[in-house]
């Protein structure tokens, strides 16, 4: 073994006190240089454990502990109300969503009582022929039934009025109804349901003042 | 909640990314003291070293979920943010060598064990070592880390590889470099007061 290969190898193995390999040890014992070198080294290895040891008990101060704790439970009550606030949120949108579609029904319902309507506040009944009116109208036993006049729509609005008015039976022709002209002259108290324009939908006869 | 001493790393950390503080502390206190001492080692300097250990431990803090238990073990992930941090300080750093973390300094870094020898022993055996820190500090980043690792914290090639991501035998061989260059610059230093002296 030469010096070079000496120093590839011997140093490389240099954990032990002697070198591992027995030409390693024949060269050191026939090179002074290398034997310095060795020896150097040996010494080194020796200080490098030295300074180990001095800082062998270092440690972090305690402060840094404490600031680390510190930033732990900011951090995490932090994380916990961001948590809260993301399941109110979702909450509410979810509120939102209810309430929208809850909405939606009630409308596509209104929407079809106004295609459909009942006639909820009163009903209508057909017109028929009666003898009070000469053989053409005659109200409806009860009270609470109307006739409709012809080219009113069907439907009844939700908001309707009821007004009584008192008139010649001949003024009824003004409505659309077909009069008995020897009976135009009575006079009669008919209830006439408007609509929110004020436009009469239907008719009873309430009683003739005869 | 009660925490076994022996439970692992990665189930602590799990724990303490649920916000269980008691099982970061224990994970705090398991592994600071290691990643100080390579700072320490490394910067040469306490404030520098304390200044990492809190940016690594508060990255484990903020972003615990970077730690992925099957590339490695948990201190070996921390020595990999300690080696980043380490860097960056070095970087910003003038090219100076620090003595700072010698006995007595911020009363943090070294034990001194009383013996009978004398102060000129002492002082002499202080120098020695003031010059093989100054050695230690004055090596390339990769060749000091070798050092601080294997002669200084006294891991097997085997973990110092885990640590530095690299093959056993670039630990090797870095090592066997880091001595040879060490040696040198030990001569160096030592010689320098000698020469010094020889010109007056």
């Amino acid at each position: 073994m030469n010096c070079e290969e000496f120093v590839n190898s011997g140093l490389a193995s240099a954990a032990a006190a002697e070198p591992e390999t027995a030409a390693a040890r024949e060269h050191l014992r026939t090179c002074p240089e290398c034997a310095a070198l060795y020896e150097r080294l040996l010494e080194l290895r020796g200080e490098l454990r030295e300074l180990g040891k001095a800082t062998t008990q270092a440690a972090t101060p305690s402060r840094v502990e404490m600031r680390l704790r510190q930033e732990f439970r900011t951090r995490h009550k932090t994380d916990k109300n961001r948590d809260r606030a993301v399941v109110a949120g979702w909450m509410l949108a979810a509120t939102t969503m209810v309430l929208a579609a809850g909405s939606m029904v009630v409308w596509q319902q209104r929407q079809g009582n106004h295609m459909n309507p009942t006639p909820a506040p009163v009903s209508v009944s057909a017109v028929a022929n009666g003898p009070e009116l000469g053989g053409t109208l005659i109200a409806a036993s009860d009270d609470e039934q109307f006739a409709l006049i012809p080219g009113a729509l069907p439907g009844l609005q939700d908001e309707t009025s009821v007004v009584r008015v008192q008139m010649q039976r001949g003024a009824l022709g003004a409505l659309g109804l077909s009069v008995n002209d020897e009976q135009a002259s009575d006079i009669v108290q008919v209830d006439l349901l408007l609509d929110t324009d004020g436009q009469p939908q239907a008719y009873r006869l309430a009683e003739s003042t005869d | 909640m009660q925490i076994e001493s022996q439970e692992r790393d990665d189930v602590l950390l799990k724990r303490s990314a649920k916000g269980d503080e008691e099982a970061f502390t224990l994970l705090y206190r398991r592994n600071q003291a290691q990643i100080y001492r390579f700072a320490l080692r490394m910067t040469g300097r306490a404030w520098a070293a304390e200044e990492i250990v809190q940016d690594v431990f508060m990255t484990l803090v903020r972003e615990p979920k970077k730690f992925d238990p099957t590339r490695g073990p948990l201190a070996a992930f921390l020595y990999g943010i300690a080696r980043n941090r380490v860097m960056k300080h070095l970087e910003r750093q003038p090219r100076e060598f620090s003595l700072e973390y010698r006995s007595g300094d911020n009363g943090t870094s070294e034990i001194e064990v009383p013996d009978e020898r004398t102060p000129a022993h002492w002082a002499e055996l202080h120098e020695r070592r003031d010059c093989v820190r100054a050695a230690v500090l004055s090596l390339p980043l990769e060749f000091r880390e070798t050092v601080v690792l294997c002669e200084l914290e006294e891991m097997s090639y085997e973990e110092a590889a885990t640590v530095l991501q690299c093959p056993v035998g670039t630990v090797r061989s870095r090592l066997h470099r880091s001595r040879a260059l060490l040696l040198a610059k030990l001569e160096m230093l030592r010689n320098a007061p000698k020469r010094a002296n020889a010109g007056y």
